[in-house]
């Protein structure tokens, strides 16, 4: 998920009814937990991240990056109950931040949330379009200001893993389980290419399947993997240049100066070269990883934080090697 | 004297003087007027000296007649010669006078040793006179001090004071005009005075002990009577039994308890009257009555009387399915720790869990506890025994269930009643050498942090109990203790036949849980063993749940495994003694085309956390003993969903699928994980997400 400038917001997101269950013991509860989402606050001061059981945790960075951090500044600040189910997505705004779960999107004020306050706010955001990609398998345009839907783009199969924004044609990229990337004009609404991944013998993994997990677009460059490799390919020509060798399915991949980070099965961090080589594999502490970002919003704390399977977030300050671990 | 006899025959013999050589005897001859002749008169008349001069001349003439006989003879005389027979004559002459001479010689000889002997036999008279006089005198002196050295036994008599004797004793027997003079008249006074005194209080002392005599046996007498009464009395006590049972009113039970109780140690007391107190107190659901009483002790220690007593009242606890009764303490005296010294009484807690609803199967067995109390360390343990009313030999697998070693293990989080609660007790430990009370927890019982706060005794770590033991604090812990153990036994008696069902390869589903699990469900159990913990932690599966912290040594382990078809999965369970309040935890590894574990595969993880977290949805009716087997259930569902969600295309090949699908999803996959449907949705019975 990218924070576009021009103000299109990306969420994907899962609709499921569920039923609520209670939590019991902690312990037992952070043995099963995963994270499933995270994002930094438009300051960069605090993290925020969402886990398996619908609870989004706030985390002061600035605290836990500090000399004199102790292990209570590893704990969140505050945790609250989001959503019913998931909370598959999270994203934030120049002011609040949204989560999507079970069918809803929600807004909380980033103001209210490092006041350990939190109060759900709907539709009192600015003009920006946020672009919802849903288990119904259809991506769906909605107006933040009004709260109501623009528009439906339909086309993919099956539900919808992941969503990029290419800024400078205004195009919209959309990984499905189905194995299609689709590329659609974000005015029109039309489908512009789709990308079969998974057709293609470079990439094609079929022990995994055909779905796709991570996409992640430079404009020019596209990765993108799951079942397939994790494949770097040309836009103009439409063709994979590099191939990624990498154990697992990837669930997460981000463009970062000149190399490409990337997570997903698998207990490590893998640092890839656009060439096609695996440059180096960071360990993290939980056994598979869902999701990686990158604290661009600030120059202190400019660190890198991926969490998966476990209740732990692991927090890599350079990005060599993991530093410590907040914890739910 | 002795020469006289023969003198006197000598006297007969006449002698002529100038001796002649020829002597005549005249015998018997009783003649007065013969010449007596005595020698002896001549004998003092004659000087010896002379005599001496006569013998020398005697012989010199003698000597001279001899030579010149020898002279005569020489020169030829004659035998027979007148010369040679003159001289012989002169030499018979003198030889007469030698005769006489030497007779005069000898009777002077004679005659001084008649002397001698005579004045010795004197000085030997005197001698043996001077000698008897010696010791007579001796003998009396003897005597004497013998005499002065008696004591008369008088003497050994305390009299009375010569004053008050004169003042007491009468006239006749003082007698002052002699006494006061007379010291031996006065003694003779006095002890006569003493005589008289004795008898009269001999006279006392006789009449004394006739009435104390009279006045014993009228004693007796009514000790007889009131003997009497008692077996009368005891007959209309036991009469009135039936009746107080009737009429529910053991009056006499209770008192004969108290009677005991007032024996107790003061924490053991303390115990006794609260849970009778909760007894009485408590609802329909736990009957209590409680019982004292005393079984054989197996010590040797003996408290004189307190044993005895409590030896007479015992009797044997009665085995009620409805009752609780108390626990007794039993003291023990242990040869090998001399610094434990127990001591013995019994009182028996015997808790029985209640009859319940119809559909709980725990039906009417007996939880015996037994509470000892250690008075040199001051604590006090617990000894447990079931009493089940259903057979438990069938599950092997439920050994340790109901082992009383470990039946009340952690009754309360943490209570591991392996180590003395009492910080002081370590100082005493140290004294005598032992390491740690665990080893002697087999013998003694267990210490309990429970079973000291029912009986009132506080150990904090800052401060020892100082003072006795406080029965508000038992009181506020008696409910709570009670309902706990009450739901310990039940979720064990559970178990048992949940095990013994999951040894068969038989899932036991209840009918209030069917409506969480589909009708069919092909997955079966195949296997279900008990672990120990070494095995447990070998495994490699289960290293995320030791890192979490989620397992003890106190726990128990168990392996399950369901098959179906190819695919074969292992669970290993952690079953925590506090269950059901602690959901057991399931870790998996699964064997098909490959292993894989909840730490490889996100989706057996998802297994995992839906067998685990959904404590509410899974523990069935109150009071939630069906949640094992829920869980095993739903772990077999589990595995049938993702068996039969699971791409055909894995390993690359084409072709049927070993498990078609036959369960109803309305998606196989979700999130960026791709989780599978694990939720079952009753009644439309269909597998959705959380």
């Amino acid at each position: 998920m990218n924070n576009n400038k021009s103000g299109c917001i990306f969420i994907c997101v899962c609709f499921y009814f569920l039923k609520s269950y209670a939590l019991t013991n902690r312990r037992l509860v952070l043995l099963h937990m995963s994270v499933f989402s995270q994002t930094f606050s438009p300051c960069g001061r605090f993290l925020a991240a969402g886990n398996n059981y619908g609870e989004i945790a706030v985390f002061s960075l600035s605290a836990a990056l500090s000399p004199d951090a102790t292990g209570m500044s590893q704990k969140p600040i505050l945790t609250f109950a989001a959503h019913e189910g998931p909370v598959f997505s999270l994203i934030s705004t120049d002011t609040h931040l949204l989560s999507a779960g079970n069918g809803e999107i929600s807004a909380w004020s980033w103001a209210e949330l490092t006041k350990r306050v939190s109060n759900e706010i709907v539709n009192q955001l600015s003009d920006n379009s946020l672009i919802v990609g849903g288990g119904d398998n259809n991506i769906h345009i909605m107006d933040m200001e009004t709260g109501t839907f623009k528009s439906v783009l339909q086309g993919h199969k099956d539900y919808i893993h992941c969503l990029s924004f290419r800024e400078r044609e205004g195009e919209l990229l959309s990984g499905g389980e189905d194995g299609a990337v689709r590329i659609w004009d974000a005015r029109t609404g039309q489908t512009v290419h789709c990308i079969e991944v998974f057709k293609y013998e470079e990439c094609t993994r079929p022990q995994f399947g055909k779905w796709i997990g991570c996409l992640t677009t430079d404009s020019d460059w596209m990765l993108c993997g799951g079942g397939p490799a994790l494949s770097l390919w040309h836009l103009r020509s439409m063709s994979p240049t590099s191939v990624f060798s990498l154990a697992g399915c990837q669930r997460e991949a981000v463009f970062y100066q000149d190399l490409i980070l990337t997570v997903g099965e698998g207990p490590y961090v893998s640092h890839c070269v656009p060439g096609g080589t695996v440059k180096a594999q960071i360990p993290s502490s939980s056994p598979s990883l869902n999701t990686l970002t990158l604290n661009l919003n600030s120059n202190e704390h400019r660190v890198m934080t991926t969490a998966g399977s476990s209740d732990q977030i692991d927090v890599f300050t350079n990005f060599s090697y993991r530093a410590f671990s907040l914890s739910f | 004297m002795s020469t006289d006899p023969l003198k006197k025959r000598k006297t007969k013999v006449i002698r002529g003087d100038g001796g002649t050589p020829e002597t005549k005897r005249i015998r018997g001859d009783a003649d007065q007027d013969v010449r007596v002749y005595n020698e002896e008169v001549e004998l003092e008349g004659r000087d010896t000296e002379q005599d001496y001069i006569l013998y020398k001349s005697t012989c010199e003439a003698v000597a001279k007649l001899m030579a010149e006989i020898q002279d005569l003879k020489a020169s030829g005389a004659k035998e027979g010669s007148m010369e040679v027979e003159e001289r012989r004559r002169r030499g018979s002459v003198h030889f007469i006078a030698l005769k006489k001479l030497n007779r005069m010689a000898h009777m002077r000889l004679k005659k001084a040793r008649d002397q001698t002997h005579e004045a010795k036999q004197r000085v030997d008279v005197l001698h043996l006179q001077l000698q008897n006089l010696l010791y007579e005198v001796l003998h009396l002196q003897k005597e004497i001090g013998k005499c002065l050295e008696f004591r008369s036994q008088h003497e050994e008599i305390e009299l009375v004071s010569v004053d008050e004797f004169f003042q007491e004793a009468p006239a006749e027997i003082s007698r002052p005009h002699l006494t006061k003079e007379d010291p031996h008249q006065l003694t003779l006074a006095r002890l006569d005075w003493e005589l008289e005194q004795r008898k009269r209080l001999a006279e006392q002392y006789k009449s004394s002990l006739c009435t104390k005599e009279k006045i014993l046996k009228g004693i007796e007498m009514k000790k007889e009577y009131l003997n009497s009464l008692q077996p009368g009395l005891q007959a209309i006590m036991q009469a009135s039994l039936p009746v107080q049972e009737y009429l529910s009113m053991p009056f006499e039970r209770v008192q004969k308890q108290a009677e005991v109780a007032r024996h107790l140690p003061p924490p053991l007391y303390v115990l006794l009257v609260q849970a009778s107190a909760y007894g009485q107190a408590c609802g329909k659901r736990m009957c209590v009555c409680v019982y004292v009483y005393v079984s054989d002790t197996n010590l040797s220690v003996s408290i004189s009387g307190d044993v005895d007593e409590a030896k007479a009242l015992s009797r044997p606890p009665e085995d009620s399915q409805d009752d609780e009764s108390d626990s007794d303490a039993e003291e023990e005296q242990q040869n090998t720790m001399p610094a434990l010294f127990i001591w013995t009484l019994n009182v028996s807690l015997v808790h029985a869990v209640k009859r319940s609803p119809p559909s709980c199967d725990v039906d009417g067995s007996i939880l015996h506890l037994f509470f000892y109390y250690l008075m040199n360390l001051n604590i006090l343990t617990v000894k447990v025994k079931v009493s089940a009313s259903a057979d438990l030999s069938g599950a092997i697998s439920a050994g340790e269930l109901l082992n009383p070693e470990s039946l009340l293990n952690c009754l309360y989080a943490s209570d591991h009643g392996q180590e003395t609660p009492n910080p002081a007790n370590r100082y005493q430990f140290d004294k005598v050498g032992i390491v740690s009370f665990a080893d002697y927890v087999a013998e003694l019982g267990h210490p309990y942090v429970w079973v000291q706060s029912l009986g009132g005794l506080h150990f904090s770590s800052d401060s020892p109990q100082v003072e006795g033991p406080h029965s508000s604090l038992s009181a506020s812990h008696m409910e709570s203790t009670m309902k706990l153990l009450r739901g310990r036994l039940q979720a064990r008696l559970a178990l048992h036949k949940q095990f013994s069902s999951l040894e068969h390869s038989i899932v036991p589903v209840s009918n209030e849980c069917q409506h969480l699990f589909p009708a069919k469900v092909v997955s079966r159990l195949a296997h279900w063993t008990m672990m120990s913990y070494e095995e447990f932690v070998e495994l490699s599966f289960v290293q995320h749940v030791m890192k979490a912290g989620l397992v003890r040594n106190t726990d128990l382990f168990f392996m399950a495994t369901v098959e179906r078809g190819t695919a074969r999965l292992q669970a290993a369970v952690v079953l925590n003694p506090r269950y059901p309040e602690i959901t057991p935890l399931f870790s998996l590894s699964l064997l098909w085309k490959g292993e894989r574990s909840g730490r490889t595969d996100d989706n057996l993880r998802a297994m995992e956390s839906e067998v685990n977290v959904f404590r509410s949805e899974l523990q069935g009716p109150r009071p939630g003993l069906q949640l094992l087997t829920n869980q095993m259930q739903r772990l077999c569902v589990c595995l049938d969903v993702y068996l039969e969600t699971e791409s055909q295309v894995c390993d690359g090949s084409e072709g049927p699928r070993e498990f078609p699908r036959e369960k109803m999803c309305l998606r196989t996959a979700r999130g960026p994980n791709r989780l599978k449907p694990f939720k079952y949705n009753h009644p439309q019975g269909f597998f959705s997400h959380r």
